[in-house]
């Protein structure tokens, strides 16, 4: 009942996030349907509108919506749903506030209510400390991105949007850099950017997947949407160190993000450092653009922010799925760690292939839709590596360089995932029964996110058409996407779709003979596949400046001094923001310990204190 | 079209009698006779008509592989800008071509995980660990030798005048080609050590006529990324005019693999990062030589 309740509501939030979209692309003007709220104080009016900058996040929103509450139907906890439908409904809200009220109380409620989703299994200690983590991230950056909002609206002696919008050029540059330094704490802690990405990783495992699916699918998008309404509309145009500041910071969380992916063996945790790895990606393509615009070169600007956007619907389709995945791997194995899943293939007949088609998008093998928005970015970054000074071409040298690293150790870690997990045999010790899935309401949601993550990625120009136009109203140019992109991912996938079908025929014709697998003699064993902590080891190796593994290895003797009955392997990483943080918390609490002397804990010494403060006051009042 | 398809066909027809006057090549170098140099067709005839052998219980993924990794070497093939105008060339670029390259390492992979074996999956971390390390090089190289201002398309890489940025960009890629087609430092095609096999543990668990498929793919891939390095040379913009460049690669690459030893495991990536440099190298020169 619960759940039927949670996922109607869902499916009407769907629908209303759809209709939203729709009027947004339809819009012409910067607002349309708008409507105001005045209330007594007139600082505190709520304005609501459609822009069309906010009709591609609406989309996304809706086509989440429907495949999450379609996995509702069938998996996960009855509560879930109705929180869900909250929590989206919240992140609609947020993407039609035209005003620093409505847009300030909107953002709060989808803290708090997605706070509750973290803490759907609040019984386990770890899950209320990541809840705490989540929480005072989530209101620091709400605080900062309070600050930048009120220092505009206070410049323009006005609170809508289209005010602050319209005094936007009259800004002092000291005022719109705070702003922007603001903005970017504020909607880069959400977004998940380095090196205030480290809620994510603790949040995401604890969650629920369904939970796990909109937060890195949608929520992280509405941050990334606030920081391009800041920087494109109210503060706009910002000065070139802006862009160039974002490309960076986008450089370093794309491959930060991958190598500590690469290394975690938890894989919803694996799933939310993918989060910051492409987060990286959509803000190198934000960088960019801003830089272009910045410099006056329209033309690369507009294919920037196209590929910014296409990257946010991208990664949103297939973050999502694979999330539900890893959630439906959860339920029938009761586990996501990576060390102990293994040949699911045979089982999970269904979530397996579009696991895999997620595997493939995320990491932008073509034809899929990752391949699509990944070219368009590395594009926008080559048309800008000339002619823009020595530091512009080596930041964005770097960024191509790393870039493509970060393809690369994606396509690493997600062959460890999908081989790891659906592939090989099964690593399981009790001998259960193998369970066939059936096609039901939960393969149907990972279904829809997977076939469009194919359709977008044969035909692109079914997202990158829109999106041009999106980017075109916004920026005020028409954006032209290049030519050979329409045409890009059926010309490369075609020989290799062509030869796979070959093998299937040659197959039929000539007859494949099973046989056991070749270990030189030995017997055939499920543990002696390679696991995933192995598969690492190269990587975790070369990049052991970064991710400063630690190792411990154990062995229990039993009555032979040179033949060990165990040995026990772990391997973990420090992680370089936690060990900041661990020295500076440090410094601030040896501090805080000499405060300590004021703190007698008597409420009449605390009444003496209020007393002094009083009379000190009324003294420098005087 | 039809001179399209001439060059695919050309590479295809050429690409195992390039292994095999390498393999002659090094073998006359290190003082043995070695074999024909017409014995990779043999090979691939003999194992055409062989059954082929797959582990029990795996998925399609290893069936399917073969076919995926032979149609990107085709589609590689076609891209190259031999034949003028090529119209594969106006649509695939190089950073297309190196996300082409990945699907082909992504499906070998995990169909080499897929089949259960200790050395297969050995094989697929280390191609993967290489494979990703040496992306961002093959890149900024070929960016490097053309791209700056002209456009991403493989087919301005002939008409790119050659000096000190062009041999840098040049440099960079030949580490590159070593590593892409399995050459001594990095790997060793006649090796069957486990402890030092990549790219024949990937394939450990093929045979017959899926083997041929591999190996055919990974000899019209070499012939590729040959002719690739060759366009880096100043020659101009008939392909035909690289051909001496071609073959004098050729013997550069078997000298090396005669005059050097395979690396240590964890010096490869050092080979990769002096790669990243010459490519770094070379597109500063052409940004502050204006060529830009």
């Amino acid at each position: 009942m619960l759940r039927s309740v949670g996922v109607v509501t869902m499916c009407v939030v769907a629908v209303l996030a759809a209709a939203v979209a729709a009027i947004g692309f339809r819009a012409h003007g910067a607002e349309i349907a708008a409507a105001t709220f005045q209330g007594a104080v007139p600082a505190l009016a709520l304005r609501f509108a459609v822009t069309p900058l906010s009709a591609p996040f609406c989309a996304l929103l809706a086509i989440l919506t429907t495949a999450v509450a379609l996995w509702c139907m069938r998996r996960g906890a009855p509560g879930e749903p109705l929180l869900i439908a909250l929590f989206t409904a919240a992140m609609l809200l947020v993407l039609v506030a035209r005003s620093v009220a409505l847009f300030f109380i909107a953002w709060e409620a989808m803290s708090l209510v997605s706070a509750f989703l973290v803490a759907a299994h609040h019984e386990r200690r770890g899950v209320r400390r990541a809840t705490f983590t989540y929480l005072v991230v989530a209101q620091t950056g709400a605080l900062c991105v309070l600050v930048a909002l009120t220092l505009l609206a206070m410049a323009a002696g006005d609170t809508s949007f289209a005010g602050i919008a319209a005094h936007a050029a009259r800004l002092s540059p000291g005022l719109r850099d705070t702003v922007f330094v603001f903005a970017l704490l504020g909607f880069g802690s959400k977004a998940g950017l380095m090196p205030l990405h480290f809620w994510l990783p603790r949040a995401h495992p604890v969650a629920p997947a369904s939970a796990s699916a909109m937060l890195s699918g949608a929520m992280l998008k509405v941050a990334l949407y606030g920081l391009l309404v800041v920087t494109l509309e109210l503060a706009a145009p910002g000065p070139s160190w802006w862009g160039l500041a974002l490309v960076a910071i986008g450089t370093v969380s794309a491959v930060g993000g991958v190598l500590y992916a690469l290394v975690d063996h938890d894989l919803k945790r694996l799933l939310a450092y993918h989060s910051v790895e492409n987060v990286g990606i959509i803000v190198i393509g934000i960088g960019v653009a801003l830089l272009a615009r910045s410099a006056g070169s329209s033309a690369l600007a507009g294919l920037a922010l196209v590929a910014a956007l296409f990257h946010t619907i991208n990664h949103g389709l297939f973050k999502a799925l694979l999330f539900l995945g890893a959630g439906t791997v959860n339920e029938v194995e009761g586990t996501v760690d990576l060390e102990r899943l293994g040949g699911l293939w045979g089982e999970l007949v269904w979530t397996a292939p579009f696991f895999l088609i997620g595997c493939a998008a995320i990491t932008g093998l073509p034809p899929f839709n990752g391949f699509a928005s990944e070219w368009l970015t590395f594009q926008s970054l080559v048309g800008g590596l000339s002619g823009g000074g020595l530091t512009v071409t080596f930041v964005f040298v770097a960024a191509i360089a790393g870039l493509a690293l970060t393809g690369g150790l994606a396509a690493a870690c997600f062959v460890k995932v999908f081989g790891v997990v659906f592939l090989g045999a099964s690593r399981r010790i009790d001998a259960r029964p193998a369970v066939r899935e059936r096609l039901d309401a939960s393969t149907t949601g990972v279904a829809l996110l997977a076939g469009l993550c194919i359709v977008l990625g044969v035909v692109p120009m079914l997202a990158v058409g829109p999106l041009a136009g999106v980017v075109g109203k916004t920026l005020g140019l028409v954006v032209l996407p290049p030519p050979a992109l329409p045409v890009l991912p059926v010309t490369l996938a075609l020989l290799p779709l062509a030869g796979a079908l070959l093998c299937v025929v040659m197959a039929a014709r000539r007859s494949i003979r099973f046989v056991p697998t070749w270990t030189c003699g030995s017997p055939v064993s499920a543990a002696a596949q390679y696991t995933a902590t192995a598969f690492s080891k190269p990587l975790r190796t070369v990049f052991a400046f970064v991710l400063l593994p630690e190792r411990q290895r154990r062995y229990e003797m039993g009555s032979s001094r040179w033949l060990p009955e165990r040995i026990s392997y772990r391997t973990e990483s420090r992680y370089l923001v936690d060990e900041g943080a661990r020295r500076f918390a440090a410094v601030i609490l040896r501090f805080a310990r000499r405060f300590r002397l004021v703190q007698s804990g008597s409420l009449r010494m605390y009444l003496a204190y209020a007393l002094a403060a009083l009379i000190v006051a009324v003294g420098l009042a005087r | 079209m039809m001179l399209l398809l001439a060059q695919v066909l050309s590479i295809a027809a050429l690409a195992p009698l390039v292994q095999g006057v390498m393999k002659r090549l090094r073998a006359n170098l290190q003082g043995r006779p070695g074999p024909s140099p017409l014995q990779p067709y043999r090979d691939l005839a003999k194992l055409l008509n062989k059954e082929a052998l797959l582990p029990h219980g795996v998925s399609p993924m290893p069936l399917v592989a073969p076919g995926i990794v032979l149609g990107v070497a085709v589609t590689f093939a076609s891209v190259l800008p031999i034949v003028a105008p090529n119209a594969m060339g106006g649509i695939v670029d190089v950073i297309a071509l190196a996300f082409l390259l990945g699907l082909g390492r992504f499906v070998l992979a995990l169909a080499a995980l897929d089949t259960r074996s200790s050395f297969a999956g050995m094989a697929a971390s280390r191609e993967m660990t290489f494979g990703s390390l040496v992306e961002p090089a093959l890149l900024l190289a070929l960016l490097g030798g053309a791209a700056l201002g002209r456009g991403t398309h493989l087919s301005v890489l002939p008409d790119v005048p050659f000096g000190l940025a062009g041999m840098l960009a040049f440099a960079a890629f030949f580490l590159v080609l070593l590593a892409e087609t399995a050459r001594v430092p990095v790997d060793n095609q006649e090796t069957h050590y486990e402890l030092t096999m990549i790219h024949e543990g990937l394939v450990l668990e093929y045979s017959g006529w899926q083997l041929a498929m591999l190996q055919y793919a990974g000899y019209i891939r070499q012939l590729c990324f040959l002719v690739l390095a060759a366009m880096l040379l100043p020659g101009g913009a008939e392909g035909w005019r690289h051909l001496p460049w071609i073959l004098g690669l050729m013997g550069a690459v078997t000298v090396v693999e005669t005059l050097f030893a395979k690396l240590r495991l964890f010096e490869v990536p050092q080979l990769f990062g002096t790669a990243l440099i010459f490519a770094v190298a070379s597109i500063g020169l052409r940004v502050l030589g204006g060529l830009a």
